[in-house]
């Protein structure tokens, strides 16, 4: 559907940032498309929207997150098949997307699949079908851009680096900003047609400057300063391969052609490295590993992101296209007043970009999150030949199967014979994460009490991250004569903080009953949610002194160990022994169940968090 | 639609105002993006969404348009009605704004549309079969327990509920309709959070607590007692009330294109946005715009103070960044001391 009255792009205040690594992919698309990373509710798909009314030989191609990957790369015309008997090509999106925009919005929960079919099509820039008896291909060059919130999890590194540019957005800090931004979106609202009219001449403006830049662009030549420079940011930034520098000087084509100059200037080349490179540095990596010891990490990185995000929004260049703004300069302040020129910008915003990289690790790709499912759940992404019975029919493709061959089939009443051996079923992705159970000694042995805090502390913060990668906690406290389950595996912050409220501590220590009855939870789980992987997390120090069914306290839970193993089941044991003589009862235990085994030297909640999460991490 | 037995009346709800009012300002405004209504087991959640039904205005919508299309607003038609419908001899149809449910159990087909398998078989047609969003459009979408919707059908919910717009690319179809909705969502919060996304995209967010008032549970009580005996007798006993209601909802709805703002009211909005550190800009555009609506459901053109209170309880506090380990209890008091001292409103 075309709404010939979305949010005009010239109405959108502020996100001077986005709004130029946009034109400059229409000004020139061998940019490669832009990824517009930033908070909920910063006009991200605002901008992308409006910018179709802008290209005039360019659209924007939308592609939703329901996509299967018949209408992504094409497929058999069912029609045709059916009522004519021919065996024809039906474009998919890809086809459309061709000398086109391409746009994913929410672009990080797009199925992997999906993804894969992407990266592979951009890099050869065709699009080679065979299925369904059909053997085509077409080129499909497309600018891609994407939008997504980081909160929801991140990309991986590889389909990052399909984007030309990388921009983040963020909310307006100023108040006259935002009081444009509430005024211009009510008037928007109560009558979006006018709105638009008012907005026409701003917008044609725009269009204008478009095409000067095309125009532009084929006189803009890149001397071998301009090579040699680009070089050095890209090796300075450690960025792999070579598409790091081509994007640059891309980019700083377009920006020179913009400007309408013929030569690229050293200042172009430093904005567009500002654009270019912040997610294809790759010293982030090596930083992230030291930076994840602390579990307050997250938190410090998201504040220092924001102050140094100002930092750099202060020290860009002024884009040529504020001259419109300048009704609203005044509102700027301490924006504009830090606009001189900075010399050396390029060091600060590799800095910048440190912490993309860091943070991007830190909270976990989300692949280990995707599995291919065998329940009915999940989103539908691909086909195949059911095996054995299957209830789960995919019918599109069962029909397309079906339509190459009603040649030589006598048809009954209806238009389309199906047999058993047209049947496909579908293939669904679902994002889960896993299961964490910990067994916690709530016995009477020394620091009881500061082993549950800490554990408390772990399973809170685990949760908390929880809501992103789909993790479910659950705790179980062994003490006395009974292992109590103190909660039930979780998702929710709320309620581990209401039942974790009293941690009881004290008497002896039922090892086995523990580990018995953590078999037993993690058994009953594993039935309700066969593809999520679930994990044992021991705390203990490994002295039992309670049996169950032996007269052997420690053989018992030897045994109960072993069967949590062959349940496969994965664990690990946290090793609580202070005691001067070590009688390594726990490594003992840890081997039986073929768990990571670690010596918890200073137990705390930062400390059994990154342990836990590691073991995660390690599949 | 002839309905079996009566639902229980929305009048007849004791207590809860802050969830009554959140529901009946987005009836009044679509655009205010829906309420997610947060609380414990038995709190009259359900039954005050589903009571909503009673009491919705009429809307006018093109004849036959299996997306409810407005006939007035050109923009957000769908594709059958931009090339069938005139707007000067096309016929239209007056119904009552719904309440669309949208079960957890849903499969993602039946959410976004698929192909339609009868004609596909019988005729060898390709043909869109619409699913829930298209029926929610225009009216209201209701998801009881929210939070235990697959992630991958809150995922296409997003993507339909930013854009106003539902594309399928899917099971070979492709379409796009329009699927502007009033998101209800209701959830109890000790079974699973909600991924804060999905909660930013809910305009208005109530917490609900069971009353802890002796004298009004007694009245709950009582009052349930009676709609049970009799279904069809209680609700006679509040038609007067809710036409009244469904009076006012209406007459709302006009007022609301005559509610003014001031640049002060801009100012406060921005002011606590800041202030308190919200994600995006969307909880100033919301805040503002629960204020206009308040205002015209109390039948006044300007806005005042109460407005701007109420607006601050209902569309603030799940936008605030909230830190691991702190409940989500806010800061009021300087919000309403922000509000206190705002001028020129």
């Amino acid at each position: 559907m075309k709404t010939n009255s979305c949010f005009p792009f010239s109405a959108i205040v502020g996100q001077e940032k986005i709004k130029k690594a946009l034109l400059l992919n229409v000004i020139n698309p061998r940019i490669g498309g832009v990824l517009i990373s930033g908070e909920k509710g910063t006009a991200k798909s605002t901008l992308v929207r409006g910018l179709a009314d802008l290209t005039e030989d360019m659209r924007v191609i939308d592609l939703p997150l329901n996509i299967t990957e018949d209408k992504l790369v094409g497929s058999l015309d069912l029609q045709k098949a059916i009522k004519q008997g021919e065996r024809a090509f039906e474009a998919g999106l890809l086809q459309k997307a061709h000398r086109n925009f391409l746009y994913v919005d929410e672009v990080n929960l797009l199925s992997e699949h999906i993804v894969n079919i992407l990266l592979e099509v951009s890099s050869l820039g065709v699009n080679i079908v065979e299925r369904e008896g059909l053997s085509y291909s077409h080129p499909s060059r497309f600018v891609l851009v994407g939008s997504m919130n980081p909160e929801e999890g991140l990309l991986r590194p590889q389909f990052i680096d399909r984007f030309g540019l990388y921009v983040e957005a963020n909310g307006e800090k100023d108040i006259d900003f935002r009081k444009e931004i509430i005024a211009r979106r009510l008037e928007y609202e109560k009558d979006a047609a006018a709105f638009c009219l008012k907005w026409k001449r701003e917008s044609k403006e725009i269009k204008t400057a478009i095409k000067r830049g095309k125009e532009n662009l084929k006189k803009v030549f890149i001397t071998g300063e301009n090579y040699e420079f680009a070089a050095k940011l890209a090796a300075e930034g450690n960025c792999a391969g070579h598409r790091a520098e081509i994007v640059l000087l891309e980019t700083a084509k377009a920006l020179a052609a913009y400007e309408g100059k013929d030569n690229i200037t050293e200042n172009n080349v430093l904005e567009a490295a500002a654009l270019a490179l912040p997610h294809r540095i790759k010293e982030a990596l090596v930083l992230e590993e030291f930076e994840e010891d602390s579990g307050d990490v997250d938190m410090e990185t998201e504040e220092d992101k924001i102050n140094r995000g100002d930092e750099r929004e202060g020290k860009k260049e002024k884009p040529p296209n504020n001259e419109k703004e300048s009704g609203n300069e005044e509102g700027k302040g301490e924006e504009t007043a830090e606009e001189t020129e900075n010399i050396n910008p390029v060091r600060e915003s590799l800095k910048i970009e440190v912490t993309f990289g860091s943070k991007a690790k830190d909270k976990g790709s989300g692949k280990r999150s995707r599995v291919k499912t065998d329940s009915r759940q999940g989103r539908c992404v691909k086909y195949r030949l059911p095996k054995g019975k299957t209830g789960d029919i995919a019918l599109a493709a069962t029909f397309r199967m079906a339509a190459c061959r009603q040649k030589n089939r006598k048809g009954g009443r209806l238009a389309l014979n199906v047999r058993a051996e047209d049947i496909r079923e579908k293939v669904r992705e679902k994002r889960t994460g896993v299961t964490i159970l910990f067994a916690v000694d709530a016995s009477g042995s020394m620091g009881a009490k500061r082993r549950m805090g800490a554990v408390k502390g772990a399973v809170l913060s685990l949760l908390h991250d929880a809501y992103q990668k789909r993790d479910s906690v659950g705790i179980i406290a062994f003490r006395e004569d009974k292992a109590e389950v103190l909660l039930n595996i979780t998702r929710s912050v709320e309620l581990a903080q209401k039942c974790l409220k009293s941690l009881p501590t004290g008497g002896k220590t039922p090892l086995a009953l523990g580990l018995q009855r953590a078999f037993e939870i993690l058994k009953t789980e594993r039935i309700k949610n066969p593809e999520v992987l679930q994990y044992l997390i021991l705390v203990s120090d490994g002295k039992a002194n309670m049996a169950i069914k032996s007269d052997d306290p420690f053989e018992d839970s030897l045994f109960m160990a072993e069967r949590i193993h062959n349940e496969g089941i994965k664990s690990m044991v946290l090793d609580t022994e202070k005691t001067y003589i070590q009688f390594g009862f726990a490594r003992e235990l840890a081997k039986r169940m073929d768990s990571k085994y670690i010596k918890l030297g200073n137990l705390s909640q930062t400390e059994i968090k990154n342990n836990v999460q590691q073991l995660i991490k390690m599949g | 639609m002839r309905k079996e037995t009566k639902v229980y009346p929305f009048c007849a709800i004791v207590g809860q105002e802050d969830m009554k009012k959140a529901l009946l300002l987005n009836v009044i405004n679509p655009l205010l993006g829906g309420v997610l209504i947060r609380g414990e087991k038995g709190t009259a959640k359900s039954t005050a969404v589903r009571a909503l039904a009673d009491v919705m205005p009429q809307m006018t919508q093109i004849k036959g348009c299996m997306f409810s299309c407005d006939p007035e607003d050109d923009s957000f038609w769908c594709e059958h009605c931009r090339q069938n419908f005139h707007r000067e001899e096309g016929e239209t149809v007056q119904r009552k704004m719904r309440v669309v449910n949208l079960p957890v159990s849903a499969t993602e087909d039946r959410v976004v549309g698929s192909l339609d398998i009868e004609l596909a078989l019988k005729k060898g047609e390709k043909r869109f079969e619409p699913g829930i969003l298209a029926e929610a459009n225009r009216n209201i979408l209701y998801v009881d327990e929210v939070n235990l919707l697959d992630d991958h059908v809150v995922d296409v919910l997003l993507d339909a509920a930013a854009m106003g717009v539902n594309t399928v690319e899917r099971e070979g179809v492709s379409y796009t309709h329009p699927a502007r909705f009033v998101l209800v969502g209701t959830m109890n919060p000790e079974e699973g959070d909600l991924r804060p996304q999905l909660i930013d995209r809910f305009g208005l967010v109530v917490d609900v607590n069971g009353e802890k008032d002796s004298d009004l549970r007694m009245q709950v009580i009582m009052r349930r007692l009676a709609y049970e005996d009799n279904p069809a007798e209680f609700a006679e006993s509040y038609a007067e009330e809710q036409e009244e209601l469904a009076r006012q909802i209406k007459e709302a709805q006009k007022t609301l294109k005559e509610v003014t703002y001031s640049q002060g009211c801009l100012r406060l909005a921005a002011e606590i946005a800041i202030a308190m550190g919200v994600d995006g800009h969307r909880a100033d555009i919301t805040f503002v715009k629960t204020a206009l609506t308040h205002a015209a459901y109390r039948g006044r053109r300007e806005v005042e103070k109460e407005d701007l209170f109420l607006a601050a309880k209902l569309a603030l506090p799940h936008r605030m960044r909230r830190k691991p380990f702190e409940d989500n209890a806010v800061d009021f008091d300087s919000i309403y001391e922000l509000v206190e001292a705002a001028k020129d409103i």
